[in-house]
């Protein structure tokens, strides 16, 4: 280590970054009723709790619905303007770079109310989850985005033109040639989209119908009126959620994800 | 011809799916939303007959809305510039430290990001509360008489905002930093510049575009923060976004919110504005 002084530094931003969540885990094990300093013993009760509390058994399935169901269409919807930006774009290049980013350079919590209220004026309102499924589509659309375009910028396109010379068709060069080479931007791009959505707030808040209410948002009702340990086991549970998903994308498909 | 009209049709239907998606659902609702701002206010429904600017003269009449605003812009700008004094060592360590846990490293800067804001937050007031971790710990060991007030005020709401965009601020910087050859440095310390003359005149100009993304990035979206603030600031300091949300859910004053919401977003875009001419100028006159 040359520098010290700027390692000691480094190390308290990283106890800082990680010392909320830790302490979320460790309160999830408290045995008391409250959350005391120190805790009065550990156990698994909180846990239990939380597994036979049918609110927030029902968060977490709609939560897991919803992500899967808009990680399908935005990683459909993102992919394919990635392609179009890289290859066919030309002189619309920037301009579409920026309309697929504006999403996430609007204030969520403009967008959010302007969805409530376009839903609301085209008669669907939030009985349906269309709302809510569209925001979540809109807010993980630019994750995607970066991702997919990313890998594709160092696509060659001699390759294409190699294998179109050797008689390949257009659906069999993209299969073979095109998929192969932006999985790992696409399975990144997905991976953040899900637990972008998996962990949105604001829109889900805004768009939410009767009884579709996402886990962060029933956490966050939870939070307004209760301090029992539970809060801290839903929150640990949702936390392992969100590793088992990185981990096994990692292990499994061969995940690398793009910075943004 | 023939195979150039194919080629761009075909093209298009790749961004179709996209094109429709952003005009239905982003274009559409603001449209809407702006019009919605100048709405009469209805009784007993969201919005009534007619079209006014009254919701406007009103925010701007009450002097309370005007405060909250640059309460808001303050704690904005009080994240964005911690967010920058902390993370700046970092991403310079994240892009040119020898370390040997670099993964690891970039990894915890991450790793908040994986975790939901709601979480986050909690996870602060778990620790900032009057009978949380910290007060209790500093009381203990008898440092402390009362417990310090770190919750429900603006102290506690930016110490938490800076921990949930701090990896936005580092991460725009790193990559800047990482785009400077480190030989540019050496060759003007060989020409007999100092450490900090070097880093200020080579690498500071050439790494400022990621600065300046990441500060614009960091201040918009703590403007727009609504959990945080929310769980932290309590009832007793409210930010816009807060205010905002809360007149919609619940009140269904939906004219006075929209143009409330479109005042805290075009003041917060006249600030990026601001800044960037600020910065572009700044940037303008530290080249050669």
């Amino acid at each position: 280590m040359k520098r010290p002084v700027l390692t000691l530094y480094c190390l308290l931003v990283y106890a800082f970054l990680l010392a909320p969540i830790l302490v979320v885990v460790g309160a999830s094990f408290n045995a008391g009723n409250f959350l005391t300093f120190p805790p009065q013993g550990l156990s698994l009760r909180w846990y239990v709790t939380f597994f036979h509390n049918d609110v927030f058994m029902r968060a977490i399935r709609t939560s897991l619905w919803v992500a899967a169901v808009a990680t399908v269409i935005s990683g459909t919807i993102g992919t394919m303007a990635a392609l179009y930006y890289v290859q066919h774009a030309g002189r619309w290049k920037e301009a579409v770079r920026i309309a697929m980013l504006a999403p996430l350079l609007l204030p969520e919590v403009l967008t959010a109310i302007a969805l409530l209220f376009f839903v609301y004026a085209i008669g669907i309102g939030t009985t349906t989850m269309i709302g809510m499924i569209a925001g979540h589509v809109l807010i993980t659309l630019p994750f995607v985005f970066i991702n997919v375009s990313a890998s594709l910028e160092s696509f060659d396109p001699s390759w294409d033109m190699a294998a179109r010379s050797l008689g390949a068709g257009r659906l069999a060069r993209f299969r073979r040639i095109m998929l192969p080479l932006i999985k790992p931007g696409v399975i990144g791009g997905a991976l953040f989209a899900f637990i972008i959505s998996f962990d949105t707030f604001t829109i889900s808040f805004m768009l939410k119908g009767i009884g579709t209410s996402t886990l962060p948002i029933q956490l966050f009702d939870y939070l307004r009126t209760n301090f029992t340990p539970e809060a801290a086991a839903v929150s640990t549970v949702s936390i392992l959620l969100t590793l088992v998903g990185v981990i096994v994308s990692e292990k499994v498909l061969g995940l690398r994800i793009h910075r943004f | 011809m023939m195979p150039a009209r194919r080629k761009g049709l075909g093209s298009m239907v790749l961004i179709a799916p996209a094109a429709v998606l952003l005009g239905v659902f982003l274009v559409l609702p603001y449209l809407n939303i702006v019009v919605m701002s100048f709405r009469m206010p209805g009784q007993g429904t969201p919005y009534g007959q007619g079209f006014t600017i009254g919701n406007y003269t009103k925010f701007f009449a009450d002097s309370f809305y005007l405060l909250q605003v640059a309460n808001t812009l303050w704690i904005g700008l009080l994240t964005t510039a911690i967010c920058l004094a902390v993370g700046f060592p970092v991403a310079w360590q994240l892009a040119r430290g020898a370390m040997r846990f670099r993964a690891l490293a970039y990894g915890l800067v991450l790793s908040p990001l994986l975790v939901g804001i709601v979480i986050r937050s909690y996870g602060w007031t778990i620790l900032l509360g009057n009978a949380g971790l910290i007060n209790r710990s500093l009381t203990g060991m008898g440092l402390l008489d009362r417990p310090l007030p770190l919750m429900y005020n603006a102290l506690g709401i930016v110490i938490a905002l800076v921990h949930v965009f701090l990896p936005f601020m580092i991460l725009p910087i790193m990559a800047a930093i990482q785009g400077v050859d480190p030989s540019l440095e050496s060759a003007a310390r060989s020409l007999g510049a100092s450490r900090f003359t070097a880093f200020r005149r080579i690498v500071l100009p050439l790494c400022l575009p990621g600065i300046q993304a990441g500060c614009i990035l960091v201040f918009v979206l703590s403007l727009s923060a609504y959990v945080t603030p929310s769980l932290i600031g309590g009832l007793r300091v409210k930010t816009m976004a807060v205010t905002v949300v809360d007149a919609l859910i619940d009140t269904f004053q939906w004219p006075w919110g929209s143009a409330l919401a479109l005042m805290l977003s075009v003041t917060g875009a006249l600030c990026v504005v601001i800044f960037a001419r600020l910065t572009r100028m700044k940037w303008k006159a530290m080249e050669p």
